[in-house]
């Protein structure tokens, strides 16, 4: 662990970590939200000593307000961080995530167009066929299934394949490599990282040769400032999509048929009124948030009574602010017709998530196709799911039963 | 009731026009359209809602 920084007063020193603290290893039939939720309890704003990835200290912000304010403020909370390319011992920037204002708007504007309302609309039987046929393999081999494994991932990962233009028979690889990537060790990882590089580069020269109606070629054709995008930008566009994507929407799926799982009314109700699936899925996304965003001081300001100097990394978890009882009525239950939800799973600021219209789509697709076709579920007797916190919050070992 | 519209907040989440698409006209990048809104009498409910929904606090309600 690093030592805490001499400019951090003693007394703002928190005991928490999204990496270390309680509930946040893998823990069997946890509640990482809550776990990390618990930081309401405490200051507006403390330092953590290993809250990265990489076993770096943060500031943690901790109510959803502050943290609006923190992620609005592009010129004081910069995102530049290149935490892909530094698994390598590379800086070049995911774009458009680790690109600043002004400059992220030029990416930014280019690449909306991709993932617009409009253009997810046009994706969306694509999306429902897809699950459709996941689930009805399912169902024709058993009564009981392992969600994540067999569903949720397969389901993401389809979807980013489709995007990218390419076929199924990859899928396999995929997960491996994301798995590898997001819950590696430190050899698995950058392992990963360099293959992910090496593929996102192969396929930018392909389409480059063969052009295609797909997400590469666009990027590969596109232009800024009156010039094609060169190879390290098209390389950082292509990671991002790869990263952002697929564990995300997976565990999101995965923590709310858990919950539909656990809650059998609820089930019973969205299952009864898949109208309410729409507004309801809002809300398991501010329940179970998966991520916190992190951003580097650009200079010395005070927060909140923080002294935060220039250079110090400061995060915004999701899934704290989501639970903050001055922005949400009793946060820590879930109202599956929560209105005025204005959650931030899918973060604030110019960085909001770029595919939340697409991810928001495929996990409501995935519970309207999943309530549809599988009868009434439960969590299967003797199976115990694992969740956990980190750098993306996720479950594993979801077996559903339906016999 | 009147909403005002905050353009240079607006990040595009598009949780308002979620909750009211004839209300709040969004781009074809899903930007709210600039421009205070006139809510129609009867629309009030909904217009609220939308503009509650909205994550980065860009759609201010004055009655």
């Amino acid at each position: 662990m690093r030592p805490i920084p001499a400019h951090v007063p003693p007394e703002m020193v928190g005991d928490f970590s999204l990496f270390t603290s309680p509930g946040m290893a893998p823990t069997p039939n946890g509640d990482p939200q809550a776990s990390a939720a618990a930081a309401l309890e405490g200051p507006r704003i403390f330092y953590s000593q290993m809250n990265t990835r990489d076993g770096r200290g943060t500031w943690v912000v901790t109510r959803a307000d502050d943290q609006r304010r923190v992620l609005q403020d592009p010129e004081t909370f910069s995102s530049h961080r290149s935490i892909f390319a530094s698994a390598l011992g590379e800086s070049w920037p995911m774009i458009p995530l680790e690109i600043d204002p002004p400059r992220h708007a030029l990416y930014r504007s280019m690449l909306n167009p991709l993932l617009s309302p409009k253009r997810v609309m046009a994706m969306e039987e694509a999306v429902r066929e897809r699950a459709a046929v996941l689930i009805d393999k399912i169902l024709a081999s058993g009564t009981s299934c392992d969600v994540m494994d067999d569903f949720a991932f397969p389901f993401a990962v389809n979807i980013f394949l489709r995007f990218l233009g390419l076929s199924d028979d990859r899928l396999e690889e995929f997960v491996g490599w994301a798995n590898n990537l997001l819950h590696g060790d430190d050899e698995q990882r950058p392992r990963a990282a360099r293959t992910i590089v090496e593929f996102i580069r192969s396929l930018a020269e392909e389409r480059r040769r063969n052009p295609v109606d797909d997400f590469m070629t666009f990027v590969v054709q596109a232009e800024i400032e009156g010039r094609p995008l060169d190879d390290q930008e098209v390389l950082g566009i292509g990671v991002l999509l790869f990263v952002a994507g697929l564990d995300t929407v997976a565990a999101a799926i995965g923590f709310d048929l858990r919950y539909l799982a656990e809650h059998r009314q609820d089930q019973e109700l969205l299952r009864r009124e898949p109208a309410q699936i729409v507004l309801a899925k809002e809300e398991m996304l501010r329940a179970f948030s998966t991520v916190q965003m992190i951003r580097v001081a650009t200079r010395d300001v005070d927060f909140e009574g923080a002294p935060i100097k220039k250079g110090d990394y400061v995060s915004c978890a999701s899934m704290i602010a989501n639970r903050d009882p001055d922005e949400f009525e009793n946060p820590d239950r879930l109202d599956l017709g929560r209105i005025g939800n204005r959650h931030t799973a899918f973060a604030t600021g110019p960085h909001r998530c770029i595919g939340s219209h697409l991810a928001r789509r495929e996990i409501e697709v995935a519970l309207e196709e999943w309530l549809a076709r599988v009868p009434p579920f439960r969590i299967k007797e003797g199976t115990t799911p694992i969740t956990y916190g980190g750098h993306v919050f996720g479950i594993e070992g979801l077996v559903l039963d339906w016999s | 009731m009147k909403i005002k519209v905050h353009n240079d907040i607006c990040q595009g989440h598009a949780r308002c026009a979620a909750t009211a698409p004839d209300i709040f006209q969004l781009d074809d990048d899903g930007y709210i359209l600039p421009g205070d809104i006139e809510v129609k009498p009867g629309d009030e409910d909904r217009a609220s809602v939308g503009a509650m929904s909205c994550p980065e606090c860009a759609l201010e309600i004055e009655e």
